[in-house]
């Protein structure tokens, strides 16, 4: 009871697509940039019995034995580029812990991720020893957070939150990085004026904007978004979306869009997952998922949202 | 006395004798080659803090015991020692730790930085150039020198071994921004060798070039952090700027020494009515108004 | 007489050493003996022996007296001398239940296995001052059955040992771990104990490097340790109950180096708790108690009951919070004392670099008001 498998035993002995579960089809796509498969997330200590006894068929993700959390188990799915694949769900549904398990916040507890632009795909990075892993996130991968601290250093301008990631990758000429943020806050429409401020001084909205801009600084081919405008005033997080649904428009990156917002995804995604209790329910086209939805938390989630 | 320390004074007579002698240079020999051992590690691996064990030396720790260790642990009979605080022989500390090294070795003491085989020092590198055949020991309060962008040691630890250094890039960006010049004063972070951003004790900027490819050896002792560096002959040391932002040393303008009317040595001001200045090195301005 | 700037530097400090020793030394009340600051300031020669790390009550009196009564001062005076010894052996391991006890309280258990002892202890004492004891502390009438007590823990060469018909006094973590109710930390592979003395201890630390970095901490510094995880603005801390709180000696044993066999070279205090916290974290083993450890040299309850809080807090955190690097970095008294008094220092020359660039960033914000 009070073992915690590795990730290898974890992978071999626990209860996985291959052993039967009910699992949902996941759609594959030609050349996808991220290839999520099998990933799961336990806090806690767990056993196979925590896994087959959690989930949408037992209403919860706790496992009442020991009171471990199954945020996440057997996450499939593939995300190609120009295509943003959205994960949605109520809050406690674990579609955040799987973004961070893919942006290396949080330690996977088992599964496969692959990344086209990482060694063409050869290795799964869930294995990658952490600096590794940190190093994806200065060109290859990177993250917006709903919470602007999360992703931004408060005390810190603007400009300097921009030079951030750019001195990371060796940017090491003071006016070549001011014009390269400068040019990336152009792009997000945060004022120039407003350069020099430190982060903490600005909006909410004003500071997603300062997270894209991050974000995009050193043309990364991954984009993952955690409820990017939840918590935004409804005007400004229109705003922010459109920004977010331009830019997705005219750069050929793969996105991840976590969000409990059917107008997030609806606006912004091409597919999505929905997950409940920490399982996937329905992997879906976003047009197919909000007319016809086929699982009964899919029917209830879009209902809510339709009302 | 009683029965209980009456033992313990028969068993540590026993010991040291009934007058405890001091060993040469203070320290026991184990604990000298430990601390040459971290030396040998450290001038290795340029610029990376080697973790060593600190001993508690009759200075209290922040007050050279670091830079103290290292001179006791490399001096022998044939040396001889200068001593420097602030640039001065005299000073107080300076004074003291000269007298400590001198009367525990019985080696020469100099105020000449050409009869010197160890310098040590706090807070300058003399004016007169150091040679091959001389060893520099600087005293070092704080030897990380990210403690100002981050404090947390596990994730100081990560930073130098990824050589993540953008926290310090940014903090400069920020720096020139608000500023419109880099205000890091004394101490300024430099990378050696091209792989660890290093804390330069806190030398003025002014000294920080004869740090670079310089032809002498120079180790930084923390005695308080337990941690000694070095920086070997003939290695690479950049301050850490921009391309485009020069990297400057102390000025100040029209500024002459009232003793010897240099202008281009590190100068310390006497505020006053009428402020005047004098050199920081004082054996310096010594043998220029001697010459 | 010119200080800072110093021509003549070593002429003032020989004449504030002289002054120093004459002012101490030529007090017009008596000679203060050793074995009187042994004898009547126990606590204190206890306390500066633990921070020293340094079992020495002759040598840490001595330090008293040059001191002048400062305790960072005497410590730092009694570690310093231990820097010039050479290392002679390595102590063999010691069992702490063979320590003969002069005190015990067992807070967790109304009747413990084995006695409370309370012993010499002010707990329960009303904190009067006695202005009648002004003139002379008045002799005490012996209780014999006391001094049968004290004589268990006579400090000789000879191995200790617990009088005929002692009752045993289980421990308390023993009992719980009788009873099912404690979890088990004990390790097999009995790795070398972290010596902080030979490789400064940086976190993540393991747990001997914590503890020994515990019982060398200077005690006021690892109280507010604890104190401010009570009720800082940061807290890692419950309130744990206490298991054991022991005082007592044990011997000191070595190998020797020509026969390899054991020999008892000497017998010191040490003050023993034991913690015992309940775990309600997700991680955790609800249905299990677990234990913080607490030891130093000498009687200091204070110190040892703070260790012991601290060592379970620190362990349940799993360094995820600054904690650990709080105690391992900022609790040793030389360090903190001797870094803030290195203040006092000249600094001119890194003064004038900040004057320099105050110049430097005026005239920046001048000519980029005239842009």
């Amino acid at each position: 009871m009070n073992t915690v498998p590795t990730q290898e035993a974890g992978m071999n002995t626990l209860p996985t697509q291959e052993a039967g579960m009910n699992t949902v089809p996941t759609i594959h796509v030609a050349d996808p940039v991220i290839q999520v498969r099998n990933l799961g997330k336990v806090y806690g200590s767990f056993t196979r019995d925590s896994i087959l006894q959690t989930g949408p068929e037992f209403g919860t993700a706790r496992d009442p034995r020991t009171g471990s959390i199954i945020a996440a188990w057997n996450v499939n799915f593939d995300v190609a580029a120009g295509e943003a694949l959205g994960i949605v769900g109520e809050s406690g549904s674990g579609k955040s812990t799987v973004l961070r398990c893919i942006a290396g916040d949080q330690p996977a507890t088992t599964g496969d991720v692959r990344l086209a632009c990482h060694d063409n795909g050869e290795f799964n990075i869930l294995h990658l020893d952490p600096a590794t892993r940190r190093r994806l996130r200065i060109d290859k991968l990177s993250v917006v957070y709903q919470d602007a601290a999360e992703g931004l250093a408060l005390g810190v301008t603007a400009g300097g939150n921009i030079a951030d990631p750019l001195t990371a990758a060796g940017w090491r000429h003071f006016g070549r990085i001011r014009e390269r943020a400068a040019d990336l806050l152009r792009r997000t429409e945060v004022p120039l004026d407003r350069m020099d401020d430190i982060v903490r001084t600005f909006s909410g909205g004003m500071r997603q904007r300062v997270q894209i801009a991050r974000a995009l600084a050193n043309n990364p081919p991954i984009l993952l978004l955690d409820e990017p405008t939840t918590g935004l005033d409804a005007s400004v997080a229109a705003g922010v979306l459109d920004l977010i649904r331009r830019l997705l428009e005219e750069l050929d990156l793969a996105v991840v869009v976590v969000s409990h917002d059917f107008a997030v995804i609806e606006m912004l995604t091409q597919r999505c997952i929905v997950m409940q209790h920490g399982r996937v329910v329905e992997d879906a086209l976003t047009d197919q998922l909000l007319e016809d939805p086929q699982h009964p938390y899919s029917q209830k989630l879009v209902a809510a949202a339709r009302a | 006395m009683t029965n209980e320390s009456a033992i313990d004074m028969s068993s540590l007579a026993e010991i040291t004798g009934d007058a405890p002698t001091t060993p040469f240079a203070l320290l026991d020999e184990e604990s000298k080659r430990e601390i040459r051992r971290a030396l040998l590690q450290a001038v290795a691996i340029p610029g990376y803090q080697v973790p060593f064990g600190s001993r508690e030396m009759p200075v209290a720790r922040g007050w050279g015991s670091g830079g103290l260790q290292i001179s006791l642990a490399i001096v022998g009979n044939d040396d001889t020692v200068k001593v420097i605080d602030q640039g001065d022989d005299e000073g107080v500390n300076a004074v003291n730790l000269r007298r400590l090294i001198a009367s525990s070795t019985g080696i020469n003491e100099t105020t000449e930085v050409n009869e010197a085989t160890i310098v040590q020092s706090r807070h300058r590198i003399p004016e007169d150039p150091m040679g091959a055949d001389q060893i520099l020991v600087l005293q070092v309060p704080v030897p990380e020198p990210l403690r100002g962008v981050e404090r947390d040691m596990k994730e100081l630890a990560r930073m130098h071994a990824e050589a993540d250094y953008s926290k310090m890039w940014v903090s400069l960006y920020e720096d020139k921004v608000r500023n419109g010049v880099i205000t890091q004063t004394t101490g300024y972070p430099c990378l050696v060798a091209g792989r660890y951003v290093t804390a330069t004790t806190p030398i003025p900027r002014w000294d920080i070039p004869r740090l670079h490819q310089a032809d002498f050896l120079t180790l930084f002792g923390a005695g308080r952090e337990k941690r000694v560096y070095a920086i070997p002959p003939h290695t690479d040391v950049e301050p850490l700027t921009f391309d485009d932002v020069e990297f400057e040393v102390e000025s100040a303008d029209g500024a002459t020494c009232k003793l010897c009317g240099s202008s281009d040595s590190f100068l310390v001001e006497s505020p006053g009515t009428t402020p005047s200045w004098t050199c920081s090195d004082t054996a310096w301005c010594r043998r220029r108004r001697q010459a | 007489m010119g200080y800072a700037a110093a021509r003549g530097g070593l002429t003032a400090i020989k004449r504030a050493e002289e002054l120093v020793a004459r002012l101490r030394d030529n007090h017009s009340s008596a000679q203060l003996e050793l074995d009187q600051i042994t004898g009547r300031l126990r606590l204190l020669v206890d306390r500066i022996m633990g921070e020293a790390g340094l079992w020495a009550p002759e040598f840490a009196a001595l330090a008293v007296r040059q001191a002048e009564g400062d305790a960072i001062e005497a410590i730092h005076l009694l570690r310093a001398y231990k820097s010039t010894l050479p290392r002679f052996a390595v102590a063999r391991v010691n069992d702490a239940d063979e320590m003969v006890p002069e005190r015990r309280v067992v807070p967790a258990f109304r009747e413990p296995g084995g006695p409370q002892i309370l012993g010499r202890s002010t707990d329960y004492t009303a904190r009067m001052l006695d202005p009648k004891a002004r003139d002379a502390m008045p002799r005490r009438a012996v209780s014999t059955a006391h001094d049968d007590d004290e004589s268990a823990s006579k400090r000789t060469a000879d191995t200790i040992a617990r009088p005929a018909g002692w009752p045993e006094m289980r421990r308390m973590s023993d009992v719980l771990r009788d009873m099912g109710l404690l979890v088990d930390r004990r390790r097999g592979d009995d790795p070398e104990p972290f010596d902080i003395t030979r490789m400064p201890a940086k976190p993540p630390a393991p747990r001997s490097a914590r503890l020994s970095t515990m019982a060398r901490a200077e005690t006021g510094a690892l109280v507010n340790q604890w104190y401010r995880n009570i009720l800082g603005p940061d807290g890692y801390l419950h309130e744990v109950t206490l298991g054991e709180v022991r005082h007592g000696s044990l011997s000191l044993s070595v190998t020797h180096p020509i026969t390899g066999g054991e020999v008892t070279i000497g017998n010191f205090r040490v003050t023993e708790v034991e913690a015992i916290e309940d775990l309600d974290g997700i991680d955790e083993d609800r249905g299990s108690f677990d234990v913080g450890y607490g030891m130093c040299l000498g009687h200091n309850e204070r110190k040892a009951i703070a260790m012991a809080n601290l060592d379970i807090a620190c362990h349940r955190d799993g360094s995820k919070s600054p904690l650990e690097q709080s105690i391992l970095m900022t609790t040793d008294g030389l360090d903190s004392a001797g870094f803030l008094e290195h203040l006092k220092l000249p600094h001119y020359v890194t003064f004038r670099s900040m004057i320099e660039r105050k110049v430097a960033v005026r005239r920046a914000h001048d000519e980029r008001k005239r842009d």
